[in-house]
């Protein structure tokens, strides 16, 4: 037996009324909500345009802070810390935490540098040797967690080698550093594999719900393997920008990057596409604590500010970011 | 006013929204009261500020002979007046023990640092456990126990507290059956008929008709947050109820088997052995809906997982369209057109994502053109998919979450039947969703069998069971122990053969 349903004329007419009452009342809050979205992704790009003016106006910093030199510096110099930060997201995305970002750039640093210095090789071998690290690191990292199901791993080496390294750093391409060409472009690339591909939004599938996902037919353990292969050949990225900045390779360089990456991976979700991880959320907020951490430090502040203030942007993210969800979960019936 | 509890024209709006307008419910001593309505009717919303949780915008409340004010009528208050909840989402806690979990109320003693005495703790855990049937160590954590069993211990808690209080209490259900199998169901409607018995009162929110039928004494229907109907259970039938419910008539046809039972069958399970099933055999065929019933524990779910991929065989054969497959994940086994509904949501679901990437989520390969994800294509075909599965939504760009539990199963179908899969394993498919759309979940069953497909449906709703499929096969302990075709495929006799192999088994 089936149970079909016939449609009396009136109660039809009754039901789709309310049927559309309902659906009026919903659009109407989803527009009520769209102030409030709009505010919500954008809000950070605003806050940093505002910190930018208000540095630009105060007395002690209008002359420096604007300059050409301070503008090409503030986008010069987040290139290492931007790759390390979207390093970090790829295995945040199917919700792993991957605190060897730090010390897989510090070893591809090392590596490219040795590479050079030590073997002489040339500038393409030196950089695919320092990407390849990172990614042999990072795949050893993803065989843990996705298959053998440990947490997450934390790879330290310390091996002093120093060399010398072309400074692309100090070039500049249309008027813009070379490093933050390549941030665009290394930002344009993440864009593209977590927004535009399938591997992106299974990925995002499995963070939500690794059990549902797998169900589905989403092969969890090779795509969260993935990520940390991506994650480590970015770091690896990085890793090469940071010995061609900085001419050499200090081991100690590159755990110094983990903090701020991981800062700017969790304030990104409260930016653009609030809730994810996400590429341009990471990217402004980046900007958010570099343009703050150099206006501060242009106005006279000690060099303690900078950590400092990265702790505080982290407490403000986390708490933000639970904030919004909760709104977002309050508002929807 | 007597000595119940009196719920008067009570008013409350969220923003432009009229959750519920001037209602009015009345429970007498020893009285077991139905609330039903559709999904959004506002029974969630009544229940939730009688526990103290939201608070109305108007009304009045009598408890025991006297008016009650709302104004800071808080969870305190409401235990305080002898009331009870067990919601949807039971509270519990899963890193506890068994044990914990049903002395939280309050067992545990009121001094926060006065000793916990373990030993009587336990055996009065035990005891409250057997009276429910319930085969679990008190000592266990609560996490290792199934969804049903949760369910069971948060309603032992409740009805032991309800039967501990002198003056007549309130019980509250809020579709506690959803999750749980045939039997324990009897045992609650036992348990409760036993609290009210004793004088107290029981607001039950319920899906399953028949339990209305079985075990209360009046119903109030409420429809778009106002009463519809309260009317006393012995002066309806459910044709009217379901009526009062969905304001559509209900016109029953009896079901004409259209399945193609000769030539080759689609899926083909001989000896079939894995950790819970033993030597099981069947044939499903092209255009047939076959029912699988059974205890909680019987198989059933195993039996589905074990199909399509999820979990091994250890034994066995199971051909599809006469080749036989080894499925050793679900990829493969959707690969080959086997697809699997798991029975809780949550196994299902991506709440936080849209409607609309929910629906895509097993056809992104199909979007993927040229280098990018065609997200306006995709957008336009979960707009038309919502359509034809009547998934009702402001928009396919909202969450998930913001739908109603009918409207999310209809989502979680959509995205296998669009697919054109041609085995489905539904597990539960319609549990916990309300009237209209469980007769809609049905249709879209129905319709993809009728097109070709074979499907197996999982449901502890014998009525539902009995009149969605075309045969049925009973599980227990991980075998077939009969198999029922019509005439004989009606819920008494599903009944019956369930309850009559468990006992030839355990003779």
């Amino acid at each position: 037996m089936t149970i079909s349903t016939t449609l009396e004329p009136e109660p039809q007419q009754v039901a789709s009324a309310d049927a559309l009452d309902a659906a009026r009342e919903t659009g109407a809050r989803t527009r009520a909500h769209t102030a409030f979205g709009l505010l919500e992704r954008y809000g950070l790009l605003l806050f940093v345009a505002a910190v930018a003016l208000f540095f630009s106006l105060l007395p002690a910093t209008s002359s420096l802070f604007p300059s050409g030199r301070n503008v090409d510096a503030l986008l010069g110099n987040q290139t290492v810390v931007t790759i390390a930060a979207l390093a970090a997201i790829l295995p945040l995305i199917p919700n792993h935490f991957d605190v060897s970002v730090g010390s897989v750039l510090g070893l591809s640093c090392i590596g490219t540098a040795a590479a050079m210095s030590t073997y002489h090789t040339g500038l393409v071998v030196a950089i695919v040797v320092g990407v390849s690290i990172g990614a042999l690191v990072g795949a050893i990292n993803g065989a843990l967690v996705a298959y053998a199901k440990l947490n997450s791993v934390v790879v330290a080496i310390n091996t002093g080698i120093s060399g010398k390294l072309t400074n692309f750093g100090s070039l500049k391409w249309l008027g813009i550093p070379r490093p933050a060409w390549l941030l665009l472009a290394v930002c344009l690339v993440a864009w593209y594999l977590l927004d535009q591909t399938p591997l992106g939004r299974r990925l995002y599938m499995i963070g939500e719900n690794p059990h549902a996902s797998h169900l589905i037919g989403v092969r969890v353990r090779r795509l969260t393997f993935l990520s940390f292969v991506l994650a480590g050949a970015l770091a690896g990225v990085a890793g090469v920008v940071l010995c061609a900045r900085t001419g050499g390779a200090n081991p100690n360089d590159g755990p110094d990057y983990l903090f701020p990456a991981l800062v700017a991976a969790f304030l990104g979700t409260t930016a653009i596409r609030p809730g994810r991880f996400n590429v341009w959320g990471t990217l402004l907020a980046v900007f958010f604590v570099a343009v703050t951490v150099n206006g501060l430090s242009l106005s006279g502040a000690q060099p303690w500010v900078q950590p400092v203030f990265n702790g505080v942007a982290l407490i403000i993210a986390v708490a933000l970011a639970a904030l919004l969800a909760r709104r977002r979960r309050t508002a929807s019936p | 006013m007597t000595s119940g509890v009196a719920i008067r024209d009570v008013t409350k709006t969220f923003g432009a929204t009229h959750a519920l307008r001037g209602v009015d419910v009345d429970l007498a001593p020893g009285e077991v009261h139905a609330l039903l309505g559709g999904n959004g009717s506002g029974k969630s919303t009544l229940i939730k500020i009688l526990a103290g949780v939201q608070s109305p915008d108007a009304g009045q409340l009598g408890v025991g002979g006297a008016w009650r004010s709302w104004t800071g009528w808080d969870s305190e208050h409401a235990r305080a007046a002898g009331m009870r909840f067990v919601h949807q989402d039971p509270g519990l806690f899963p890193s506890l023990s068994v044990a914990e979990n049903l002395a939280a109320d309050g067992a545990l003693g009121r001094r926060a640092l006065s000793p916990i005495r373990w030993r009587a703790l336990r055996r009065r855990s035990a005891r409250l456990l057997r009276s429910f049937e319930l085969d679990v160590d008190p000592r266990a954590p609560l996490a290792a126990l199934r969804p049903a069993q949760r369910e069971m211990v948060a309603i032992a808690r409740a009805l032991h507290d309800v039967e501990e209080s002198g003056d007549a209490a309130l019980l509250v259900l809020d579709e506690p059956t959803a999750l749980l199998p045939r039997h324990e169901v009897e045992l609650l409607l036992s348990a409760i008929r036993r609290v009210a018995a004793q004088g107290h009162m029981v607001l039950y929110v319920t899906h399953r008709l028949d339990e209305v039928f079985a075990v209360t004494d009046r119903v109030t229907v409420l429809c778009n947050g106002s009463v519809a109907a309260t009317r006393p259970t012995a002066e309806l039938d459910e044709d009217t109820l379901v009526e009062l419910i969905t304001r559509r008539r209900v016109d029953r046809e009896p079901r004409t088997t259209r399945s193609r039972r000769d030539g080759q069958p689609a899926l083909a399970v001989r000896g079939l052995c894995s950790a819970r099933l033993h030597d099981v055999e069947f044939d499903l065929h092209a255009g047939e809906v076959l029912g699988l019933a059974g205890m909680g524990g019987s198989g059933r779910t195993e039996l589905l997982r074990v199909l399509c991929g999820d979990r091994r065989r250890r034994a066995g054969t199971i051909e599809l369209h006469g080749e036989p497959v080894a499925f050793r994940s679900p990829l493969e086994a959707i690969r080959r057109g086997v697809v699997y509904l798991p029975e809780d949501r949550r196994d299902s679901t991506f709440p936080d994502m849209s409607v609309d990437d929910n629906l895509a989520a097993v056809a992104l390969d199909a979007y993927w053109l040229r280098g990018r994800l065609r997200a306006r294509r995709q957008r336009r075909d979960s707009r038309e998919l919502a359509e034809r599965f009547s998934i009702v939504a402001a928009s396919v760009g909202q969450p998930l979450r913001s739908l109603s539990g009918g409207n999310q199963q209809k989502v979680v179908l959509a995205r296998w039947l669009r697919t054109q899969a041609r085995v489905l394993l539904l597990d539960e498919p319609s549990h916990g969703v309300d009237v209209g759309a469980r007769a809609d979940i049905h249709g879209l069953v129905r319709e993809a069998t009728d097109a070709g497909a074979a499907a197996i449906v999982v449901a502890s709703d014998l009525q539902e069971l009995a009149r969605v499929s075309d045969r049925v096969l009973v599980l227990r302990d991980g075998s077939i122990v009969d198999e029922l075709r019509p005439p004989r495929l009606d819920p008494t006799t599903l009944d019956d053969s369930l309850y009559r192999t468990k006992e030839r088994v355990s003779a």
